[in-house]
């Protein structure tokens, strides 16, 4: 896997599924759009590309929400179907086709939701949970003109951000509703809520977690070190240990990388098998994360290319040892689908949902039409004015 | 082999019982278990082990046509050497840790298991990870085949894996393959961190499809009858 450099470019442009062909804007958004707030557009799409294993995701979906706030500002627009029409186009543009980059396309469909909710007004939120929404275009001009429109949009915009905000402090608030003294928790690998979730409950419970040191990368022992700081009662084992040890643990509580539309997670490699233990001995697995992770994809191929990653195996196997290198297929995939029947609860930034709960969440974050970035939908297509 | 064959050669009672069990034993296993390999099988293999390195190298100087997946698992990582003594005898290998162990079982078609003891319950104890295989391999409705001698049959009972296991050194856990230092390096020092490197764990019965030995090819739940089989022999 490429790890990307200003260089690399023509590299970079093949791997993304055709989704900018000569890495420049397309012509009609550069009409649209000023000259100062393009460098910021392509500095934002050269950050993405740098796809650091190490990013943080509320980071770059903080990013993310700014760049867009910037675009629909300083872009030329009238009508909400323009602006659609633009951020769209704009979405070609950025390498949103990477395994990783979920946060960021699901960050993109609520800010496009928020514009086709200010612009059909008040009176169609009532409708939100009709029938007739889902299949009423909204595009309709309203009566608002473009500056009114665009306070709506960014006022709503600023709530979104606040949302983001808080999103891991109201998780980690329901800490102390899931966790009980004396519990043995399992967790796998890192992730900064589970870590910050289980600080939580220390403040108030006495527990002890057993971390599951997550090969080849062993970012379990990172979490280890972070927990026991904070005074929990840490204990390392192999990822080979988890079956001989899941009996005598209480709950296993997992962060993800992605939710994807069916409540099945796109999580770190090696949590599959770890649910599939603690189904075998009626463990609850119970995920944390925040909405903005929830993505209306579902999974429709195994293959490394469309759902998994496969990264570089210096962490596996020596390279010293070449010799078995060339001879042997090594597969170090960075991603690993668990199907929505492992888990038992998602706890999210609105609260604990049950994996059937998900696809009402996602109607009402996202809208359908967007669900697919690349597609230009056919009423925003065709210009109004 | 010829270690052994040499210290045999003209013998007590004894002696050539041990031969029998140990020695003849492996080879009885081997003939069983390479007749269950056909051409164009993707067997799995769990890290190293003398009897499943030997079947499936007597698989190939029977020209069979396979290949193999090797699932290693730290701190250990002795499948390593398994993937050198199979690409020296020139079976195409796929290397995996046991994370990525549902990433590749669909490929699979049979999962070859080795085995330390029998437990008298049907148990199979083998190196940690075993069970964590045969659990998959069940999901995936792949055959689990154990590989064991009758000399490691045990009156033992045991349902679970901590009541009675071994702990190996923990500080192997720390080995990192590149240089950086693991941020658990100084566990020693800090009272809330252990190290636990399991050695062994035990399989559920229902997790395993057969069990060849060299007297026969069981189901798990015969272990207590080869047991009193026996002792009566005694």
């Amino acid at each position: 896997h490429q790890h990307d450099h200003q260089h690399a470019e023509a590299v970079v442009s093949t791997q993304s599924t055709g989704s900018f062909k000569n890495h420049e804007m397309d012509p009609f958004l550069l009409k649209k759009i000023p000259k100062d707030t393009v460098s910021r557009l392509e500095e934002f799409a050269l950050y993405l590309r740098e796809s650091k294993k190490e990013r943080r995701s509320y980071v770059s979906v903080v990013k993310t929400v700014n760049v867009f706030r910037d675009l629909i500002c300083t872009a030329d627009w009238v009508t909400a179907r323009e602006l659609i029409k633009i951020i769209k186009c704009y979405c070609k543009y950025l390498p949103l086709s990477q395994s990783n980059e979920t946060d960021v396309s699901n960050v993109v469909r609520r800010i496009l939701k928020i514009i086709r909710e200010e612009n059909a007004g008040p009176e169609a939120t009532n409708l939100a949970d009709g029938i007739s929404a889902f299949f009423k275009s909204d595009m309709k001009p309203s009566n608002l003109g473009r500056s009114d429109l665009q306070d709506n949009i960014l006022n709503s915009i600023v709530e979104l951000l606040v949302e983001l905000d808080t999103s891991k402090s109201n998780i980690i608030n329901m800490a102390l509703e899931h966790i009980h003294s004396n519990e043995r928790i399992l967790t796998y690998g890192h992730s900064n809520t589970i870590r910050d979730f289980l600080l939580h409950g220390r403040r108030a419970r006495d527990f002890e977690v057993i971390v599951c040191e997550s090969g080849p990368s062993l970012q379990g022992h990172r979490m280890a070190a972070e927990l026991s700081a904070g005074g929990i009662k840490t204990t390392v084992i192999a990822d080979s240990a988890a079956f001989a040890i899941i009996h005598a643990v209480n709950k296993v509580i997992i962060g993800t990388h992605t939710i994807m539309a069916d409540g099945a997670l796109r999580a770190a490699n090696g949590v599959h098998q770890l649910a599939m233990a603690a189904k075998y001995f009626s463990v609850p697995v119970i995920v944390c994360a925040a909405l903005y992770k929830l993505s209306p994809t579902h999974l429709c191929s195994y293959d490394p290319d469309a759902f998994n990653k496969v990264i570089g195996p210096e962490n596996m196997l020596n390279f010293s040892n070449a010799k078995l290198h060339s001879k042997v297929l090594i597969s170090n995939p960075d991603f690993d689908y668990v199907p929505s029947d492992l888990i038992e609860l998602f706890i999210t930034n609105t609260g604990g949902h049950a994996p059937s709960y998900l696809y009402r969440i996602i109607s009402e974050l996202y809208h359908p039409d967007d669900y697919d970035l690349d597609n230009m939908c056919v009423e925003t297509v065709d210009d109004e004015l | 082999k010829q270690w052994y064959q040499r210290r045999v050669r003209g013998h007590s009672q004894t002696h050539s019982s041990c031969f029998q069990n140990i020695y003849l034993a492996g080879k009885s296993i081997t003939e069983k278990a390479v007749n269950r390999i056909v051409n164009g099988d993707t067997i799995l293999i769990f890290k190293k082990s003398q009897l499943i390195l030997h079947i499936l190298l007597e698989a190939k100087a029977q020209n069979k046509e396979f290949k193999v997946v090797v699932v290693d698992s730290r701190p250990d990582l002795s499948g390593v050497s398994s993937c050198e003594r199979l690409t020296a005898a020139g079976i195409p290998c796929s290397y995996v840790y046991i994370n990525s162990s549902t990433y590749i079982m669909k490929k699979v078609t049979k999962v070859m298991l080795a085995a330390d003891a029998l437990l008298a319950n049907g148990y199979v104890l083998g190196p940690v990870g075993t069970a964590m295989m045969g659990l998959i391999a069940n999901t995936y409705n792949k055959p689990v085949i154990v590989c064991c001698e009758t000399y490691k049959f045990c009156e033992r009972v045991q349902t679970d894996s901590i009541l009675y296991n071994e702990l190996a050194d923990p500080d192997s856990m720390l080995k990192t393959l590149n240089a950086e230092e693991s941020p658990v390096a100084g566990w020693r020092e800090s009272p809330n961190t252990r190290l636990v490197n399991l050695v062994y764990d035990t399989t559920p019965p229902a997790l395993v499809s057969i069990v060849i030995t060299e007297i026969a090819e069981l189901p798990c739940s015969s272990a207590p009858v080869v047991l009193r089989r026996g002792a009566v022999k005694m």
